[in-house]
């Protein structure tokens, strides 16, 4: 998958800026703007989570990305099929069945506590409409990958962004244009259910 | 064509559904803001943000020559458009070239500024808004009302039939998350099927060509990542240096616009991106086509306009609106085009001409609130009095405006006597104790819901005489007493009891006779030439009695006298340090007095009982920054026990000549200031500014309250 920065922290991060302590921050702000944040020990337990939150959409399609880059959602991925849901990772696959797909699978690079934001780098078209095309949009982030606020963000992104697609994700798609009213999932997705995964090397 | 705009306020102020939603906007909105600034130090935000705009504007060119480099080198075109109509050449080329047949957009403001879509539907491509609010504005055929939330003047109902006209079936209009749902289906085959995908731009980046997008809705990544064309249309002021730069604009916009820490999606684009799409049957994929098309339409010339080049650091948040207590009032479509509110007027008439400009630029009037939430720090009422100042310039001062003015300008006593003969002719019959109650015939609608105090049968310039008799001897200072015209012919007593304090202090107070108006209507019309004559005038005057101080129990005319005067003659070598000299000396009433009462030890909390409360008056409290010394002068006067009122520091409506002009905005603004004041419970509104005095004792008197209403000089004056 084409990304605008292929290792984010080693090339983008700044010494000092990233720091697990800001995910308290994180959580509450992540979680005023609508989405459900999960804290899980590895991998297994994203897994875990993942199956559980799905449980309530029943998902007949689901698009997944970041595989590739990441063996332990390579496995998850292959797993999530195995009860009959349909799977799709390949890319033109995505692209067809991103209309209809229920359930689309993402990853963040980081977290930024001042405002529940997620940093996405959506330079591929496949991560684009897996995480905006589908009702539910579940995210995995390095838990400990987290800044304290929007300038930190910037300056991050600043340092590798030469080219490309990428930005914040906070919450789901929502509006107000009617009578001022919160409603959620206008445009994009009406679910934003993000899994922080505490210890990467863990269990695969 | 002419519009009567004092008819389109009537009817704005009698859609009782919009009045229900900006009201309750305009209650909710300022708490909202705050919150989402928890913890945050707003002024050091607003600064680092005003301060990197500014830079950016004296290099635009610079800026505007790397943003351009940079989208090239990536792989787009870039297209510099003079005005709307080379922006719409060059896209019905390109959709031409392109085959393109269906347009979706995602809120472009400029592109309403040129109202593109009109050029798409004559060229039979379809073009669709994306956002919520927008398409459904666009199916009605009307024009967003406000920049950020384009159809707050509906409720659900009026949406539903919206609704109803687009899908030819029926909606509820109770449910709204239904109508969501349905708007979510209808616009995601718009996205699906759109050849060409058109955006504006929160901010440009240079140093890598990069856009960067601020939604909720997601309309924005749908449009940028489905179509295979991609369109930005950005005007001049949306560029930064750099990416990180950014962030300087993404803490405020977001809080300041719709109270949020970030909006759902900040989506940034950089050069072409992939796309796939099927061809012959296959999935192909591709970098998609993207046009930058980088629209001037006015904005280089502000650029190098000294003054005009600080809308560059305006964000179209629409904070502005959200505080103004016109706009709240008469909402966005009686501005006429696309930017409403004060920064509405300042870019209209830089983007659509001066022309279009001063119909509207009335409806400024001048309170300043604006200054205190704008994320760019912008002075907006003084870049419409600079606008106004141009017009003028450019048409001449209106004729009532000007002879009305000369009057008062030439013959103060003179003026004094028309004003008592004009009074007295409606006045004897109507009088209740202070007030009149009704004027006859045309001047029946300066009285609708409020009382006008009676003209002052002796004036302070001639009770001055005898007053200064009583100076003391061994004085401490000289006091020049600058009264203002409302205290020389209407206030009279008050200006008696701001001698009686002065003295009280040991003040040697003298009235220079040769005094006239401090020149604020003729300036706020935008006539500088005649200002100067008045400014000068009052600075030969007072200076002849070389006072120590000039002390002015109205704020408009200390503002006046101690900040306009300065800059009326910076570059005039002779009246420039005159001025300046004479603009050190001047103070307002209640803070020179304030001051005093601390030097002599008097500034001590007494002992309380009647309960009254202070109005600040515009001027006062955002033009000279006093507010805290009429508090500390009502804590240290016996008797009395200060209560804060809601929105304590809300224009009351008079405005300067505004609440005659036009009195059906002005007192709906009253009502909600009277009723602030009743419900403090309070039997006297104390305030510091004669306008507010008469506008504010006007509504009390007029419902009949019972509540009294007194200058600080006032209540000082009784307890001496």
């Amino acid at each position: 998958m084409e990304k605008v920065c292929e290792n984010w922290p080693e090339k983008a991060f700044i010494s000092g800026l990233v720091d697990a302590k800001y995910w308290t921050d994180f959580e509450a702000n992540a979680t005023a703007a609508a989405a459900q944040v999960y804290k899980v020990a590895d991998y297994a337990a994203g897994e875990a989570k993942l199956k559980e939150v799905l449980k309530e959409y029943a998902p007949k399609e689901i698009i997944a990305v970041g595989g590739d880059e990441n063996p332990a959602l390579k496995g998850i991925y292959s797993r999530l099929s195995e009860d009959g849901t349909k799977v799709y990772t390949e890319k033109f696959d995505i692209a067809e069945h991103a209309p209809s797909a229920d359930v689309g699978i993402s990853t963040a690079e980081f977290g930024v506590g001042e405002s529940g934001s997620l940093v996405v780098d959506n330079y591929s078209y496949e991560a684009r409409v897996t995480s905006m095309l589908p009702f539910v949009n579940v995210v995995f982030v390095n838990a400990n990958y987290m800044v304290e606020n929007i300038t930190s963000a910037c300056q991050i992104i600043g340092k590798v962004f030469q080219k490309g697609y990428c930005g914040f994700v906070t919450g789901p798609s929502r509006t107000a244009d009617i009578e001022r009213v919160l409603s959620l999932g206008v445009h994009g997705p009406n679910k934003l259910i993000i899994i922080a995964v505490e210890n990467e090397g863990g269990a695969k | 064509m002419a519009r009567d705009l004092k008819k389109e306020i009537k009817s704005k102020l009698q859609d009782n559904i919009m009045q229900d939603a900006l009201s309750r906007f305009a209650d909710q909105y300022p708490g909202s803001r705050l919150k989402s600034y928890a913890g945050q130090d707003i002024e050091e935000l607003r600064e680092n943000l005003r301060c990197m705009k500014a830079d950016a504007v004296e290099h635009i060119e610079e800026l505007a020559d790397k943003f351009e480099a940079n989208v090239k080198a990536r792989g787009g075109e870039v297209f510099r458009a003079k005005d709307g109509d080379e922006v719409k050449k060059f896209l019905i080329k390109i959709c031409k070239e392109n085959g393109v047949k269906r347009v979706v957009k995602s809120k472009s403001m400029a592109s309403e500024e040129i109202h593109l879509n009109e050029c798409f539907t004559e060229n039979d491509i379809r073009v669709k808004e994306t956002d919520l609010g927008e398409w459904m504005i666009a199916i009605a055929g009307q024009k967003p009302s406000h920049m950020v939330m384009p159809a707050i003047h509906l409720n659900r109902y009026q949406c539903a039939e919206m609704f109803e006209k687009e899908l030819n079936e029926e909606v509820p209009g109770e449910d709204i998350p239904y109508m969501i749902q349905k708007a979510r289906q209808t616009l995601r085959q718009e996205f699906l099927q759109a050849d060409m995908g058109i955006t504006g731009a929160n901010f440009g980046i240079a140093e890598n060509g990069a856009i960067g997008l601020v939604t909720n809705e997601g309309n924005a990544r749908l449009v940028t990542t489905l179509p295979r064309i991609h369109v930005v249309l950005i005007g001049y002021e949306k560029l930064i240096p750099k990416t990180e730069d950014a962030a300087k604009i993404l803490r405020l916009l977001p809080r300041n616009g719709t109270c949020q820490k970030m909006t759902s999606y900040m989506t940034m684009v950089d050069g072409p991106t992939p796309v796939m799409y099927k061809k012959d049957g296959k999935w192909v994929e591709e970098n998609r086509k993207q046009y930058v098309i980088l629209l001037d339409n006015g904005r280089l010339e502000a650029a190098h306009d000294p003054v005009m080049k600080q809308v560059y650091q305006c964000v179209r948040c629409a904070s502005c609106l959200n505080v103004c207590p016109i706009w709240t009032l008469v909402g966005g479509h009686v501005y006429g085009h696309i930017y409403s509110g004060g920064i509405g007027a300042i870019l209209t008439g830089l983007l659509n001409g001066i022309e279009n400009f001063s119909q509207f630029s009335d409806l400024c009037i001048g309170c300043r609130t604006c200054t205190t939430v704008c994320p760019g720090k912008i002075p907006i009422p003084d870049l419409i009095d600079e606008l106004r100042n141009r017009y003028v310039k450019k048409h001449g001062t209106p004729t009532m405006d000007k002879s009305f003015f000369d009057n008062v300008l030439n013959d103060r006593g003179l003026f004094h006597k028309l004003l008592l003969k004009a009074g007295s002719v409606g006045q004897a019959p109507f009088k209740s104790g202070k007030f009149i109650r009704h004027l006859p015939l045309f001047f029946a609608g300066m009285t609708k819901g409020r009382s006008l105090p009676t003209i002052a049968e002796r004036s302070i310039r001639d009770r001055m005489p005898a007053l200064e008799k009583k100076n003391p001897s061994n004085a401490k200072k000289k006091v020049a007493f600058f009264s203002g015209c409302n205290t020389d012919f209407v206030f009279a007593d008050t200006g008696e009891n701001v001698v009686k304090v002065l003295q009280s202090l040991g003040m040697e107070v003298v009235y220079p006779m040769a005094q006239s108006c401090c020149g604020k209507p003729i300036l706020g019309v935008g006539d500088r030439e005649t200002g100067k004559k008045a400014a000068m005038r009052n600075i030969e005057a007072l200076e002849s009695v070389k006072p120590d101080v000039i002390v002015t129990s109205c704020p408009t005319c200390a503002e006046t006298l101690s900040e306009t005067y300065e800059k009326l003659f910076a570059d005039d070598p002779v009246w420039g340090p005159r001025a300046k000299a004479f603009c050190a000396k001047v103070r307002e009433f209640s803070s020179f007095v304030a001051e005093e009462y601390k030097a002599q030890g008097k500034l001590l909390p007494a002992a309380g009982g009647e309960k009254v409360t202070f109005h600040d008056s515009c001027h006062m409290k955002r033009g000279l920054g006093i507010y805290e010394e009429p508090r500390a002068l009502i804590d240290a006067t016996p008797g009395v026990e200060l209560v804060e009122m809601k929105n304590c520091d809300k224009c009351c409506g008079m405005a300067g000549s505004f609440g005659m002009k036009y009195s059906e905005v002005s007192i709906p603004m009253l009502e909600e200031k009277v009723q602030n004041i009743k419900n403090t419970g309070a039997t006297t509104c104390v305030v510091a500014c004669p306008s507010c005095m008469m506008q504010i004792g006007g509504g009390l008197d007029n419902q009949n309250t019972g509540i009294k209403v007194k200058h600080i000089a006032d209540l000082l004056a009784e307890k001496l």
